[in-house]
């Protein structure tokens, strides 16, 4: 069979990973639910299952954006452009899930639901950044032009990334040091908290993939749809 | 009109002298330009003053809340003012059609960049320095440490003025860059913006060197990363 360039429909691959992603988020939803309570903050910290996913899947796909935007920027492959695309958009959704999440846990804990501490107001410009990575997208007519600012947009945005996550470390904040780091290996967890969170962790990954093979190919639509 | 540079550096081939001076005449060159025009100056050295008068009505009269708003405010007006110059980096050589010639020039195209880069730092930090000397006339801010709010303001205009050059060449030949270039620098350079107010905050209240050193070194390093990226990115972006 003659393989077609540019598809019509999702592969089996992108479906695989939606499916499987779909399926297994009731699983880690129980697995979050009968985690264990902690210690000092008792059943409030299981929106941790949600928020930590959120938030690394959200500097995960801000980092495959910055990864492709220089692949276009010296391949100059609208193909790139339009993964980079595609992760902006759900890196967008799962910071924005992380920073909903992270405010209704912040009211019962802190008393507020938003403060003005490093970690949160880094997050909220790395949030600014990739909004106004979409406005400048939605402003500029010529595709060449939009996306070779958008793919610079990508690049230097970046930077707010590790700032936001060593925040915590760099600045004596509020918000809590990662229970798993990521720059030293170390992981301060119970057995079975860590367990839930890697699950939930693993099926946000599928749906992330997912999402952003979904949306490239929807991406790959319009423009042809543009061009025509 | 093209004003006759004399002296320009001919080939390539000259190195890292040929380099340098290219650099400083486009700079030089822009800035004479520039103050002969005074159209842009005037009007932002009359946003500053307007800017730093209506907010010192609005947060005044005692001393005491004007002099905590003081680093917010000069850093607020400084972004704002400096967005109204940023186009200006390359607006003249769209208009009279020399940007090409430009990049036609032989040899990389990074001196372009740091050329239109150092005379936008010529340009706004005396700039800077007049706004600092109004935000202390009008909010009380103290100027005893003055050589290290200086380097403040070099580190901050440094950070802005590197991202706001390399959009200012990207989106030189497109209409509306005048609302859309704020609206995307805005978002860049809030960490810088944020990181100048806590340091000039910090020097206004008197803390230690070794607390405010922090935000230089964050300043420092979103300098450095800023202008290495774009000075490696602008050669890629203006090409075609």
């Amino acid at each position: 069979m003659l393989k077609v360039a540019q598809p019509d429909r999702p592969d089996a691959l992108t479906w695989v990973f939606l499916g499987l992603g779909l399926l297994l988020l009731p699983v880690g939803l129980y697995l979050a639910l009968s985690a264990p309570p902690d210690v000092n903050q008792g059943y409030l910290a299981r929106i941790m299952y949600l928020h930590v996913p959120g938030a690394w899947l959200g500097y995960l796909a801000f980092f495959v954006t910055f990864l492709y935007s220089l692949l276009y920027l010296f391949r100059q492959d609208p193909r790139h452009d339009r993964v980079a695309l595609a992760s902006a958009e759900i890196g967008l959704v799962f910071m924005g899930l992380a920073l909903v999440t992270g405010m209704l846990w912040a009211r019962p804990t802190w008393g507020v639901y938003w403060t003005w501490e490093p970690r949160l107001t880094t997050t909220a410009i790395l949030f600014a950044v990739y909004v106004g990575y979409f406005l400048l997208r939605g402003a500029i007519e010529d595709p060449e032009l939009r996306r070779k600012a958008a793919a610079a947009v990508g690049i230097l945005g970046f930077i707010n990334v590790p700032i936001s996550y060593m925040s915590v470390k760099w600045w004596r904040s509020l918000h809590q040091t990662q229970s798993i780091d990521l720059t030293t290996g170390k992981i301060h967890m119970d057995p079975a908290m860590l367990q839930a969170l890697l699950f939930n962790l693993f099926v946000f990954t599928l749906l992330y993939l997912g999402f952003v093979r979904f949306r490239s190919l929807l991406a790959a639509l319009e423009a042809r749809k543009e061009e025509a | 009109m093209k004003l006759p540079v004399e002296g320009w550096p001919e080939a390539a081939g000259q190195g890292r002298v040929g380099v340098v001076r290219r650099v400083v005449l486009l700079a030089l060159r822009d800035l004479r330009l520039e103050v002969r025009d005074r159209a842009g100056l005037l009007s932002i050295l009359a946003f500053f003053a307007v800017m730093l008068f209506i907010m010192a009505l609005a947060l005044g009269p005692e001393e005491e809340p004007l002099r905590r708003a003081a680093p917010g405010v000069l850093w607020v007006a400084l972004a704002f003012g400096s967005t109204l110059l940023s186009t200006r980096a390359f607006a003249l050589e769209v208009e009279e059609g020399t940007l090409d010639d430009l990049l036609l020039a032989p040899g990389g195209k990074e001196w372009i960049y740091f050329g239109k880069l150092l005379f936008q730092m010529l340009l706004l930090l005396p700039l800077a320095a007049l706004a600092l000397l109004m935000a202390a006339g009008l909010f009380y801010l103290p100027l005893e440490r003055l050589f290290l709010l200086f380097l403040t303001l070099v580190l901050g205009v440094l950070g802005y003025a590197s991202v706001a050059t390399f959009y200012a060449g990207l989106l030189a030949r497109l209409r509306g860059r005048e609302v859309l270039l704020p609206l995307l620098l805005f978002s860049l350079v809030v960490p810088v913006v944020l990181a100048s107010v806590r340091a000039t905050t910090g020097l206004a209240e008197g803390l230690p060197v070794a607390e405010i050193s922090d935000w230089w070194q964050l300043l420092l390093v979103f300098d450095v990363v800023y202008l290495t990226a774009s000075a490696l990115l602008f050669p890629v972006v203006m090409e075609g």
